[in-house]
């Protein structure tokens, strides 16, 4: 039926249906079908203002749809808010940076894995033995992650103190933090230069292969997006106009159209 | 004090927090050769180093702009001196400490139930509306008491046992900075910061925005009760008046003074703000104008607190 569920073994993670949310008289989105399997990783492209973010914003229950149904592993969203959903297992970066200024890039991504805590509040305070150890496992984790990332050198250093490209992967790690099972990527290669840029779509699909998860990526870059997406979805004016294999959309003559080839001529 | 409570070995923490109450027994046993007058200064800085370092769980940590210290300042004083009254005279000397202690916290639980009470309209208000939000309830609980003939009307409360010394006032500040430190700097209450810094991405974090905002609120404020019923235990007269929204006000400035969600600082602050207008008593009637300049000229000199945010994010 769905196109993800005819491109992987596995089940559909995540389905939107019909979804549209109009902003007084603009419609941001627009009745768009969208589905992302396990395992897989999906591509969202598309003009500025084609309504991407504001996807990753229904998806994750910042905004609640005007018309139609998302869905997380077969579990309709309702009226779920963010919190909830992270909790569900969807977790995000963000376009423009969104970091924890205040803290140590240790604790970035140590916050958010407090979710999986259960005595959060009376470990804290009493902070015996169990508490003690459940600190370190933590601990451990983080710098695990970090290490991935090459960011266990810089574990001290304040957060937003870091390059841009770096601070773009601390999002992806603190993203991981909260233990996904789909992950959604706003324009992670934005503002890196193309070493950065290969070293990321490398880490992108190895992340994805060794957690596990299923990914939805928006990127501007179309080598990145073409080298690692299974599939792509094409957004204009919040509608979907396309989707496919990335050979696919690169020969739709109505996505040059509207997108590539404006793409190739700005080049 | 930041390595102190980080992550790991987080018995160290509680060890220093035993030293340092054996360290204030110490002081307390040798305080009868500290004028009567200088203690009475002292015993009041450790009742406002309590108000303040809860307050900034609230305004430092969390980011929230609360002006109901007073109001809870005042439930727990109330309450607890009320129990003190009922139960004080029949009870044996032996026994008074234990009262002491069950109405400081019934005090503080009080005011922790009208945290939870104010700490919801926390769910939808920010910033400047939150802080009128909580400056009418500070009112509020006010005028009830103002009304109460329970408690005395717009008399209020005397011949409160005069049982706060320093002993009491400075265990109770040495708990709080604990509490308040080993909150926020465990995985959990890095939550506090993460809510503050960015609600949008700690949501999608997995945060609860609103949950640690209430929390955050009831811990604050069960502080400032216990706090209120140690100030009625040492002043032995309570009335309305004396919490009036400028009791909010004083906390207020004491954070301010020290560094939003800065717990050394602010510590410093609330004891300095407590000496500076005895140390001016030479000015006499100017004293207030004076002590209001030199608030002024430091906000001037140093507009991030005393101490400021630590850098590094291990904020204090
Ligand atoms: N909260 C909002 N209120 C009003 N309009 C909004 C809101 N959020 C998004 N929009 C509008 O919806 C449209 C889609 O925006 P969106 O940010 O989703 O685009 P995008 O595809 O992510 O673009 P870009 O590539 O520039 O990031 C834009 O016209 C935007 O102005
Ligand atoms: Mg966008």
């Amino acid at each position: 039926m769905s196109a993800a569920a005819q491109n992987s073994g596995g089940g559909t993670v995540l389905e939107l249906e019909r979804v549209t949310i109009r902003f007084g008289g603009l419609t941001a989105v627009s009745e768009v079908d969208l589905a992302v399997g396990e395992g897989e990783l999906v591509g969202l492209i598309g003009p500025n203002g084609a309504g991407k973010t504001t996807v990753f914003n229904l998806v994750t229950g910042v905004y609640q749809p005007t018309e139609g149904r998302i869905s997380f592993d077969r579990k309709p969203h309702g009226r779920l808010r963010p919190h909830d959903l992270t909790r569900r297992g969807i977790a995000r970066t963000f376009q423009n940076i969104r970091l924890f200024g205040s803290m140590s890039v240790f604790d970035n991504v140590r916050v958010a894995m407090q979710l999986h805590r259960r005595f959060g509040f009376g470990e804290a305070l009493w902070r015996g033995r169990l508490a003690a150890k459940a600190e370190g496992d933590v601990a451990g984790r983080v710098m695990e992650l970090l290490e991935i990332f090459n960011l266990g050198r810089v574990r001290d250093e304040l957060a937003t103190s870091l390059p841009y490209g770096d601070q773009r992967r601390l999002e992806i790690v603190r993203a991981l933090a909260t233990r996904p099972r789909l992950l959604l990527l706003d324009e992670p290669a934005a503002g890196m230069n193309p070493t950065e840029k290969a070293a990321l779509a490398q880490l992108i699909v190895e992340v994805q292969q060794r957690f596990g998860i299923s990914v939805l990526l928006v990127e501007h870059d179309m080598r990145l997006v073409m080298s690692v997406c299974q599939r792509i979805a094409v957004l204009e004016y919040g509608r979907k106009i396309a989707e496919g294999t990335p050979q696919q959309i690169q020969k739709n003559p109505q996505v040059i159209a509207a997108y590539l080839g404006k793409e190739a001529s700005d080049a | 004090m930041e390595k102190l409570m980080n992550n790991g070995g987080s018995n160290g923490a509680k060890r220093w927090l035993l030293l340092g109450l054996v360290l204030v027994a110490v002081v307390s046993a040798f305080s009868g050769m500290i004028n009567r007058y200088y203690l009475g200064v002292l015993v009041e800085a450790g009742v406002n180093v309590t108000l303040a370092v809860s307050l900034n769980l609230i305004n430092g940590y969390t980011g929230q702009f609360s002006l109901g210290h007073g109001g809870f300042m005042a439930v727990g004083a109330y309450l607890a001196a009320k129990l003190t009254l009922l139960f004080g005279p029949a009870l044996p000397p032996a026994l008074q400490p234990v009262l002491f202690a069950g109405a400081l916290l019934c005090g503080g639980m009080g005011a922790a139930l009208a945290g939870l009470l104010v700490g919801v309209p926390s769910l939808r208000l920010r910033g400047d509306y939150l802080a009128v939000v909580t400056l009418a309830f500070g009112e509020i609980i006010r005028v009830v008491f103002q009304n109460s003939p329970a408690f005395g009307a717009a008399t209020g409360l005397s011949g409160i046992a005069p049982w706060t010394n320093f002993f009491w006032s400075w265990s109770v500040a040495l708990v709080t900075v604990y509490v308040v430190l080993a909150l926020v700097h465990s995985t959990y209450g890095r939550g506090f910061l993460a809510v503050n810094d960015d609600e949008i991405a700690a949501s999608a974090m997995g945060i609860n925005p609103v949950r640690y905002k209430v929390t955050a609120f009831v811990v604050g404020a069960f502080f400032a009760g216990v706090a209120g019923g140690l100030f009625a235990h040492l002043k032995r007269a309570i009335n309305p008046e004396g919490f009036n929204f400028m009791r909010s006000i004083d906390v207020v400035v004491m954070v301010i003074l020290g560094g939003m969600g800065n717990t050394a600082g602010v510590v410093v602050a609330a004891v300095l703000l407590t000496l500076l207008p005895e140390l001016l008593r030479g000015f006499s009637e100017y004293r207030m104008i004076v002590y209001s300049l030199l608030i002024i000229t430091l906000m001037l000199l140093r507009p991030q607190g005393l101490f400021g945010r630590s850098s590094k994010g291990g904020r204090l």
